[in-house]
């Protein structure tokens, strides 16, 4: 892989394809004390973006991430819990004991040689440890200090505590999910950790370039609440002028119509289907066979279909039930229509139609699949797979690297507790 | 301040949104009848209007429209001078235009190509492994609504293009990028992938109980629901207990241990219901938070227009709007509000041709010219 001393910078007109450049964020270091899931997954982004991210981590509480029994029986990598393998692949750890002066003085200096601190922790723990951005900034003014908490360092709920449920809750996402009369309907992920990671990435991508130019950071105190209430905020601003919450879609649209989930043969199989135009309307029910309900005039405009979108949805399934989600597929899609089926991970995993973003990686003694990016630069490389760090693993390579420390100062640190 | 085309369609256009929250100068490239988010109810006043439509007013706001046909000249040559003076542009792919085209009228461009390679919206989520997560047990799975999976794949396209700004300050020089929303939304399953990969699991939809941790789910209340969700750190339980109260939870010591509250969750979750119902969902969740418990409201749209921690934090202002007639609410953004950034409405149909033909050097005269052809 070419290094950007090796390509011509400086050509005119852009790279051939054949030229490629170190990553954009080659050079540029994290301190990141962020923990679970969305601080972890905004560093995991920039890692992959070139950042050498240094995750601060203590001997006495290694993360868990999750409660997956460990199988001593098991040939994979016992030492952290599968969900960490992924989500921590491609940084250092450093094991700092922050609870001690010396770890806390140390955790300063090394803030001192960053280019980004990254936490998640809530409101007042990063001033209590004396590493909030206020403690810091004098010390490196060009330090992008990234703070993700659930609500945010001010108002009146700043001090609420958050997790993923609670978080689908508050923002909206379940009664916008579903139609209208179900329950409160949920995604069983960390959805708000990704929307909430997401936009600390662009955030901290925008904050690099404008230090560029400007030579100074920025402190950006980011609540995940607010992250996801964007996501839905339409809705919010039409509640507000309209005086009432629009009525849930369940999966339907008002651009196609049939559009929904229909069950099939199985026992919890289903498949989406989507009809936008009247031409993949005939084509469907041509592929049903032309069964009399169909042909009938009501459902022939898209605005028919819409309006009688109940019973449509009914005769539909009564088709679809009597076949596999794959069948489906088979009979629809050749016919131009958009139909896919609920696929669970066994169909995707390994599947060769399958999006290819996840990626096999080395992680002794056997191998862990990653994620990759969704995307995919013309120039720029992205950093290789690398494993997750054992816990401290780097403490004494990064201690020399970014403070220049001694064997023998390292020993004296290790020897206050400092290095736990 | 860079400035940005931008063409996206809706898998794509929360990028373009972010940019102007970071301060940026976008120019929204229509076709003269307007874009299709304009056309995405619902609308302020509740009937379909092109400059009311909230998907637009939201997604739109801060931004300059300009109203071009990109399948002739003079279109295109008006759209590839503008991108002579871009400092990116960003489109879901196919266009008019090739994105090496593109890149061949200004070397220093970051040209980010979004894919919709997955079909319509509810079609990828299918494939991805999204829908086979969301919903209620047995139930019919679910879309998640509000067109909140878009907002997700701009995510993406944000960073990918920021990623490829950011570069260009330090080499010089601008290169493609191509996002695929298929991958985007896999990589949002990822979770579920990890279960299947390390484990053999397939993840199941669970409606709100018990999706991540043991104890969380939306609990009923006297008077409607609040949300729990318990940390798995250990002692936490042992709290949790001291505020239910529940002898018969109480007297099985091995729930202490969340891998054994995993497998019995449902009875946990029984019990917890039974409880809640005595209190109503205020009082419930101020008690939480109290105990360091996660407890929130179960909210809709509207409770959020009015949240006090949304309010203090700034992350809504109310500008006025002359189409609307009345104020609309506007919102600043996750990254506007950490940055301070006030967003002009949403512009209206072509609001801006004037003044950047007159940037590009167009007179008044050939403005109208170019009107009459159908051009702009």
């Amino acid at each position: 892989m070419t290094s950007a001393k090796d390509s011509p910078a400086g050509q005119k007109g852009q790279p051939s394809q054949t030229e490629s450049e170190s990553p954009q964020l080659t050079g540029i270091r994290i301190l990141d004390f962020s923990h679970i899931l969305a601080g972890p997954f905004c560093t995991r982004l920039l890692a992959d973006l070139g950042a050498e991210v240094l995750k601060v981590e203590t001997d006495t509480r290694p993360e868990r991430m999750g409660a997956t029994r460990i199988d001593p029986a098991s040939k994979r990598r016992q030492d952290r819990p599968p969900s960490f393998l992924n989500i921590n692949r491609n940084k250092r750890s450093i094991t700092i004991n922050l609870k001690t002066e010396g770890g806390r003085a140390l955790a300063t200096q090394l803030a001192t040689k960053a280019d980004i601190v990254v936490e998640n922790f809530s409101a007042e723990v990063m001033k209590r440890l004396g590493l909030a951005y206020e403690h810091l900034q004098p010390l490196n003014p060009r330090l992008i200090y990234v703070s993700m908490s659930g609500f945010g360092h001010n108002g009146p709920r700043k001090d609420w505590t958050s997790m993923n449920m609670s978080l689908q809750a508050y923002t909206g996402l379940m009664m916008v999910t579903g139609a209208e009369g179900d329950l409160p309907t949920a995604i069983s992920n960390s959805w708000n950790d990704y929307i909430g990671g997401l936009h600390a990435c662009h955030a901290v991508l925008q904050a690099l370039a404008e230090r560029e130019r400007t030579g100074t950071g920025r402190n950006l105190d980011l609540a995940q609440f607010e992250c996801s209430v964007a996501t839905i905020a339409p809705l919010v601003i039409a509640s507000a002028f309209n005086g009432e919450v629009p009525p849930r879609q369940g999966s339907r649209s008002t651009h196609a119509a049939p559009q929904g989930c229909y069950q099939c043969a199985g026992k919890d199989d289903w498949c989406a289907i989507s009809v936008e135009n009247d031409g993949q309307w005939k084509a469907l029910v041509s592929r049903m066979g032309s069964p009399a309900w169909a042909n009938e005039g009501r459902f022939s405009s898209l605005a028919g279909r819409i309006r009688h979108h109940d019973e449509l949805d009914r005769n539909l399934e009564a088709w679809t039930r009597q076949f596999t989600p794959l069948e489906i597929e088979n009979r629809l899609k050749p016919a131009g229509i958009a139909c896919e089926r609920m696929r669970r991970m066994n169909e995707i995993v390994g599947a060769p139609d399958a999006g290819n973003v996840y990626r096999w990686m080395e992680d002794p003694p056997s191998r862990t699949l990653a994620t990759g990016l969704p995307f995919e630069f013309s120039t720029s490389t992205v950093a290789p797979l690398s494993p997750a760090p054992r816990v401290g693993e780097h403490t004494k390579a990064a201690l020399e690297e970014w403070l220049g420390l001694s064997a023998a100062k390292i020993a004296e640190l290790a020897a206050t507790g400092a290095l736990e | 301040m860079v400035r940005i085309v931008d063409l996206t369609a809706h898998s794509g256009i929360y990028a373009s949104r972010l940019m102007v929250e970071s301060g940026h100068d976008v120019i929204r490239v229509e076709p003269p009848q307007g874009d299709a988010v304009r056309r995405l109810g619902p609308y302020l006043g509740g009937t379909p209007n092109l400059e009311l439509g909230a998907f637009h007013l939201f997604l739109n706001a801060g931004k300059r429209s300009l109203t071009l046909n990109l399948d002739a000249s003079p279109g295109r040559d008006i759209f590839l001078a503008l991108v002579k003076t871009a400092d990116a542009v960003v489109a879901n792919v196919p266009l008019p235009l090739t994105l090496e085209e593109i890149a061949q009228a200004n070397e220093k461009l970051a040209v980010v190509g979004v894919e919709d390679d997955a079909g319509p919206e509810l079609c990828a989520y299918a494939r991805s492994g999204l829908l086979a997560i969301t919903g209620h047990p047995g139930k019919r799975p679910a879309l998640l609504g509000g067109h909140i999976v878009y907002a997700a794949t701009g995510l993406y396209v944000a960073v990918a293009m920021s990623a490829a700004l950011y570069g260009r300050q330090r080499s010089g020089h601008g290169q493609i990028v191509k996002v695929s929303i298929r991958q985007c939304l896999e990589t949002l399953a990822e979770q579920s992938m990890i279960a299947y990969a390390a484990e053999g699991k397939i993840t199941q939809r669970r409606g709100y109980r018990g999706a991540i941790t043991a104890v969380s789910g939306a609990f009923p209340t006297s008077d409607g629901y609040w949300m729990a969700s318990m940390p798995t750190t250990p002692g936490r339980w042992a709290e949790f207990m001291k505020w239910v109260q529940d002898p018969v939870l109480m007297a099985d010591k091995s729930l202490e241990d969340e891998a054994e509250r995993l497998v019995k969750r449902d009875f946990i979750l029984d019990r917890l219901e039974a409880w809640s119902r005595q209190f109503p969902k205020e009082q419930m969740v101020e008690e939480a938070q109290r105990r360091h418990i996660p407890g929130t409201p179960v909210a809709v749209p509207l409770d959020l227009a009015q949240d006090p921690q949304l309010w203090a934090r700034g992350f809504f202002e109310e500008k006025e709007h002359e189409e609307a007639g009345r104020p609309v609410l506007s919102p600043r953004g996750a990254i506007g509000v950490v940055l301070g950034t006030s967003l002009r409405p949403a512009p209206k149909r072509g609001q801006h041709n004037a003044e950047i033909l007159r940037e590009l050097g167009f007179s008044e005269v050939e403005h109208r010219a170019l009107v009459e052809s159908g051009a702009v």
